[in-house]
């Protein structure tokens, strides 16, 4: 991203519906910011400046927010972000051998991007997938459950040419048996 | 706890393909709790929904379990400006898991039942708030509210009746405490996620001022159910204090761990051993965390005739909180693992209050201490000061939510805490 | 009335509030870090906690509840109540830690919790003897701390602003300074960043704070975690004696302490007057504490034969006034008046020239279009300019001041404490045929310019009324000596620790700060010896005289301005009366 960052018309006419879900345009903050982060891959000062002047809210404000919530990239993060859950059940199912698995693969550690630019890696909190430990998320996006390390070296290979993960569905075990 | 769970059939999540659809979840007599409303105001006033829901005692699912139809009778008299409807979908609280699968398998009945709430408490705009981590899942919801539009279940004049309502989904970003409910309030006004003083109440003061009910997703999801077979049919479901179908999330050291939809008051040695197979490579039960990493973990010998109700859990020492059930083999370090949630909860102290913001540090800087083999035995007793001391004095329950494993497991585990700690205490001049 | 219980006494409240103010506005004392009677109250500090009931109605009854002892029923709230945010209710019971175990426990363990990861840095830090943490810790903290870990490190002295500076280490998150900017200079520059113990406040990534009011952040942070930048390391609080002022920078006159060492004034903070300034005042207000120590006139000056100005003695300064004014008649003789000189000043000035029977006043009102706001600061940048034009003195436009110069030619020139030059088209080369005679308190353009020139006291050496843009008369005490005044006999003045037990031998005290000056009023005074007319021997006696004479100012005292804070006058009277 080279150059001042600025929302075209089309970025404005959707900030502009979001807006309009609230009472008010302060509400539209986290969906802006979220919709930024889509468009500029992060939101570091410059483009929390930005959202602050297009929403006409004060820069302190959207710093603040920013900062408080961890999906927020204040800063420029790899092409990849692996987000590993090392929390509570992914702990106990092997979180952090896989979390330490994939920094020794990456060569980096928890919280670093690889020198080109492709991984980062953070050790998260909780993602809400407890039964299917361990497990991470891709770039705030799509889950990979029952990881083992195999699953890790195909992920990376996938991400390296360009495949994305898809949805995987957890089915219910109840259902399996049952009259799907 | 009747034996017949074997042959239960699941109502909030019942295996139907394809359910997510609109036009499958109608043929499976979706949205005619709220047509059977919508056409006999008469016989089903929003007082008179209140009350049956209220009747039916929908134990609120989000963990503190309180009655759902007795929350919405604190809404005060309609005054012609806005009131809010917040359904609280943020999910984060460690070993949760369910309510995706409401979003993923039957987010109609979701929508229903949160239709039903908006026209009992005459609300005109409702908005799921969604944990940002849960990016898949937000998407599914939107797709089947909008299926919902198309079809006049939502927007102006619902089924050709007066009553309006516009749903909004509202995605977080990372921040457990925003499932706190005037946390989540703050977050949706675009702040960040503080808890609110209360009093006063979100019934009296709640989104931008203005009257505000928050209910957990799995709550709302229950609404349909009530409100089409009657509370009396509900009730009969799971044990007289605690009614109804509940999803449990089962995880941990488990041959088959998921999410699960038995009645409430399921016995935990049933769940554990019979509906999801078992601890893994033959191992044996260590401890069992009840509902979520902030409830206190019991240990195999207390689980006993347990059953997951709010009042034989209550019982037994531990709560209820979400039904996520994080299952432990003899394996597990207890003192890392709780060291691990100590670390959860510093991290997402919202940093507000004193005694939480400080406290939680110093509880996972002690423990990792005691972790890393550094401590003595005197931390023991700090850390159960410490808790002692964070306990009830906040403005939300975070603090309480760091303190409870910590104190009840050096409670239940003291042997295992103390082998981490140095034996020796030399005197320093 | 409704009534309430705190710590087994009974108190009757008039208007629905909270129990923390009710008991500070009763002489109670609780602690608190976060709550300000002016913010919005988030309760986060959770200091003032305190065990709270309410009596059990018997409704069937309509009476309360009573036990056996025929006492009433009290439920008490499950959780201990942080006082700020606790309504008071008609009934209610409330126990603190004078009376209550648990209460103390758990305001000692929140002092413990604050001080985890607070450096304890007093002997270093600037807040250092005005610190309520500091004291709050001495007189609520536990014994010790059985914190044994590394604290949490976060970024020190980083420059938020020109004025203020921030050492996030010592901030304990009460959100004072970032409510302030929300809530009351509504500039919104600040906010708290991050989350649990490791959040503080902040501004926006390359945003500065300059914020005109930043200050008050400043002095309302309980900790020393926001100091001045101006301030920081120059004295110790303890060190400095604390003397009621106003703001004379500005037409708003915010009520001010002025904070002076060894004659020195240190720095000026707010002081809390409703009426006007509430808890805040502007920075520039502050900053212009300079003024009252640098470039100060110190004895008078003397330009001989159009040469360059020397220092005088008084003897000669007065013999150099007499011999002009013996030659010159009443209508060669220009006197201006000042809008920043006191009530005081500018009346006995226009008295002493009408006696010589000179008829037009005049004053060059000091407005600068476009820099006052809806807070604090006003356009008008003169203390006084309602007082000199109660006075009678005409204001002139600094544009039509070269034309009344020219056309009157006049051979002696009086201009009261401005700096004319500056602020008019007049210029020096207007003066060259007059004798320009300048009252000053600080040099300037004008100053220089002048043939002759008297220096006279500030607002910090000298007690005088000043009436500010709402019409609103205040008045200042002396703060520090100048060479004739001392402590010690003027009752009026403070004294501090420094001025009661320091000796002329103590090598901090220097006779250097003190300024050879007198009162305006003074000067004129020595300029009719005998003359019953002249003869003042203080301000307050000015007062009384003028009070006598305009109806503005009648009943007017300075007992009365020290009590109420300053005095509302009603200004509709001005027309009255325009001679003295």
């Amino acid at each position: 991203m080279s150059g001042t960052k600025t929302f075209d018309e089309k970025d404005l006419a959707e900030i502009e519906k979001l807006t309009k879900k609230y009472p008010e345009k302060q509400a539209a903050v986290l969906p802006v910011l979220w919709y930024a982060q889509d468009k500029f891959g992060h939101v570091d000062p410059s483009v929390q400046k930005l959202v602050a002047e297009t929403m006409d809210l004060p820069e302190a404000h959207v710093y603040g927010v920013v900062t408080f919530y961890t999906q927020f990239y204040e800063k420029p993060m790899g092409k990849h972000v692996l987000d590993v859950c090392t929390c509570l059940s992914c702990q106990v199912c092997g979180g952090y051998d896989i979390l330490n698995y994939l920094e020794d693969k990456l060569g980096i550690m928890a919280g670093e991007t690889t020198p080109d630019g492709e991984f980062s890696i953070q050790s998260v909190e909780c993602l809400g997938a407890c039964g299917y430990a361990p497990m991470l998320q891709v770039t705030n996006d799509k889950y990979v459950n029952y990881l083992t390390y195999e699953k890790i070296d195909k992920l990376i290979d996938d991400l390296k040419s360009g495949k994305q993960p898809g949805f995987e569905s957890n089915k219910m075990p109840q259902h399996e048996n049952g009259t799907e | 706890m009747p034996n017949d769970w074997k042959s239960y059939k699941p109502l909030l999540l019942p295996a139907i393909k394809d359910l997510h659809e609109i036009s499958v979840y109608e043929k499976n007599n979706g949205y005619q709790a709220l047509r059977k409303i919508l056409k006999d105001r008469a016989m089903w006033s929003p007082q008179n929904v209140i009350n049956e829901v209220k009747t039916a005692n929908i134990r609120g699912r989000g963990g503190a379990g309180f009655n759902a139809g007795l929350k919405w009778s604190f809404m005060p008299e309609p005054d012609g400006k806005p009131r809010y409807l917040a359904c609280n979908g943020d999910e984060s609280e460690p070993g949760t898991f369910k309510d995706r699968k409401i979003f993923e398998f039957n987010p109609h009945l979701f929508i229903e039942g949160a239709i039903i709430a908006a026209y009992a408490m005459q609300i005109d705009v409702i908005y799921v708030y969604i944990r940002g981590e849960y990016r898949p899942f937000v998407k599914m919801l939107q797709r089947a509210i909008d299926q919902a539009y198309e079809k006049g279940y939502l927007g102006k004049k619902v089924l050709g009746s007066d009553f309006s309502v516009e749903m909004y989904t509202h995605m977080g970003a990372g921040a457990y405490i925003c499932g706190e409910e005037s946390s989540l309030m703050e977050s949706l006004e675009g702040k960040r996620g503080y808890p609110r003083v209360k009093p006063p109440f979100p019934a009296q003061r709640g989104l931008w001022g203005r009257p505000t009910t928050i209910n957990n997703i799995e709550t709302l999801a229950n609404v349909p159910l009530v409100m089409d077979k009657g509370a009396d049919w509900y009730l009969k479901i799971g044990p007289d204090t605690h009614p109804g179908p509940v999803l449990y999330g089962i995880s941990g050291h488990l041959k088959r761990p998921g999410v699960y939809e038995y009645p409430a008051g399921m016995n935990i040695m049933t769940l554990i051993n019979e509906v999801a197979g078992g601890i893994r490579e033959g191992k044996k039960l260590k401890a069992l965390i009840p509902g979520g990493s902030s409830t206190p973990p019991l240990r195999a010998d207390m689980l006993e005739g347990v059953s997951m109700d709010a009042n034989s859990l209550r019982d037994a020492g531990s709560m209820m909180g979400t039904a996520g059930m994080v299952v432990l083999d003899e394996d597990t370090d207890m003192v890392d693992l709780i060291w691990r949630i100590s670390y959860f909860y510093d991290h997402e102290s919202c940093g507000q209050c004193t005694p939480c913001r400080d406290g939680t540090g110093w509880l996972e800087k002690t423990l990792r201490k005691i972790k890393n083999g550094d401590g003595e035995l005197r931390d023991l007793d700090l850390l159960l000061a410490i808790c002692h001391r964070m306990e009830g004095r906040t403005i939300c329950a975070l603090a309480d939510a760091a303190a409870w494993p910590v104190r009840y497991s050096i409670d239940r585990f003291r042997d295992e805490f103390e082998r981490k700690c140095k034996k020796t205490v030399y005197a320093v001049a | 009335m409704p009534e309430i219980f705190i710590d087994h006494k009974r108190y009757e409240f008039e208007q629905p509030g909270k129990v923390l103010q009710f008991m500070l506005d009763n002489g109670m004392d609780l602690p608190f870090f976060c709550y300000h009677p002016s913010l919005s109250i988030p309760a986060n500090c959770r200091q003032c906690i305190v065990k709270a009931g309410m009596p059990v109605f018997d409704r069937d009854r309509g009476t309360f509840k009573l036990d056996e002892k025929g006492e009433r029923i009290i439920r008490f709230f499950p959780k201990l109540m942080t006082a700020c945010s606790l309504d008071l209710a008609d009934g209610m019971v409330v126990y603190t830690h004078h009376t209550d175990e648990l209460v103390k426990q758990a305001q000692a363990d929140n002092l413990e919790f604050i001080l985890i990861n607070h450096p304890l840095d007093c002997p270093i830090c600037d807040q250092a003897g005005e610190c309520p943490l500091q004291i709050l810790t001495y007189k609520y903290g536990p014994e010790g701390s059985r914190f044994e870990h590394k604290k949490v490190h976060k970024p020190k002295a980083i420059q938020l602003g020109p004025r203020v500076i921030l050492d996030a280490e010592r901030c304990i998150n009460c959100t004072r300074c970032v409510r302030f900017t929300d809530e009351i200079s509504k500039t919104h520059q600040l906010t708290i960043i991050s989350r649990g113990d490791k959040n503080y406040p902040m501004t926006a990534n390359d945003q500065v704070f300059d914020d005109p009011y930043s200050l008050n952040t400043v002095d309302i942070c309980p900790v020393g975690a926001l100091t001045s930048a101006d301030f920081r390391f120059k004295a110790r609080v303890w060190e400095m004696n604390q003397t009621p002022g106003i703001d004379i920078s500005n037409g708003k006159g915010c009520s001010t302490w002025v904070w002076t060492r060894d004659n020195l004034v240190m720095r000026i903070t707010p002081r809390f007057n409703e009426a006007v300034n509430d808890h805040w005042m502007p920075d520039s207000g502050r900053l212009s504490y300079r003024t009252f120590n640098e470039n100060r006139i110190s004895k008078p000056w003397l330009r001989p034969d159009n040469k360059e100005q020397v220092r005088t003695t008084w003897n000669n300064a007065e013999l150099t006034l007499r011999e002009e004014l013996d030659k010159v008649e009443s209508s060669q003789i220009l006197v201006i008046g000042s809008p920043h000189a006191s009530v005081e000043d500018n009346y006995t000035f226009k008295k002493y020239f009408e006696s010589l029977g000179v008829t037009d006043f005049y004053y060059l009102p000091h407005v600068v279009p476009g820099a006052g706001d809806d807070l604090l600061l006003s356009d008008d940048q003169a203390p006084n300019t309602l007082g000199v034009r109660a006075l009678g003195y005409s204001e002139i436009a600094g544009d039509k001041l070269p034309k009344i110069v020219t056309s009157a030619k006049p051979k002696l020139v009086f201009i009261l404490d401005d700096d004319i030059l500056d602020r008019s088209d007049l210029t020096s080369s207007h003066l060259e045929d007059a004798f320009t005679v300048y009252w000053g308190t600080n040099h300037n353009g004008t100053s220089l310019a002048a043939n002759l020139v008297i220096p006279i006291t500030t607002a910090v050496e000298h007690a005088a009324s000043y009436i500010n843009v709402d019409g609103r008369i205040q008045r200042t005490v002396p703060a520090k000596e100048t060479l004739y005044t001392n402590r010690r006999l003027n009752l009026e003045m403070s004294m501090g620790r420094l001025d009661h037990y320091g000796t002329k031998f103590d090598n901090w005290v220097t006779d250097a700060n003190r300024i050879d000056c007198i009162p305006a009023w003074e000067f004129i005074t020595r300029l009719n010896p005998g003359s019953d007319t002249f003869a003042w021997e203080s301000s307050r006696q000015i007062l009384a005289e003028i009070g006598g004479k305009l109806n503005i100012f009648r009943g007017v005292t300075y007992e009365q301005m020290d009590e109420e804070n300053g005095i509302q006058l009603n200004l509709e009277q001005d027309s009255e009366v325009n001679t003295v």
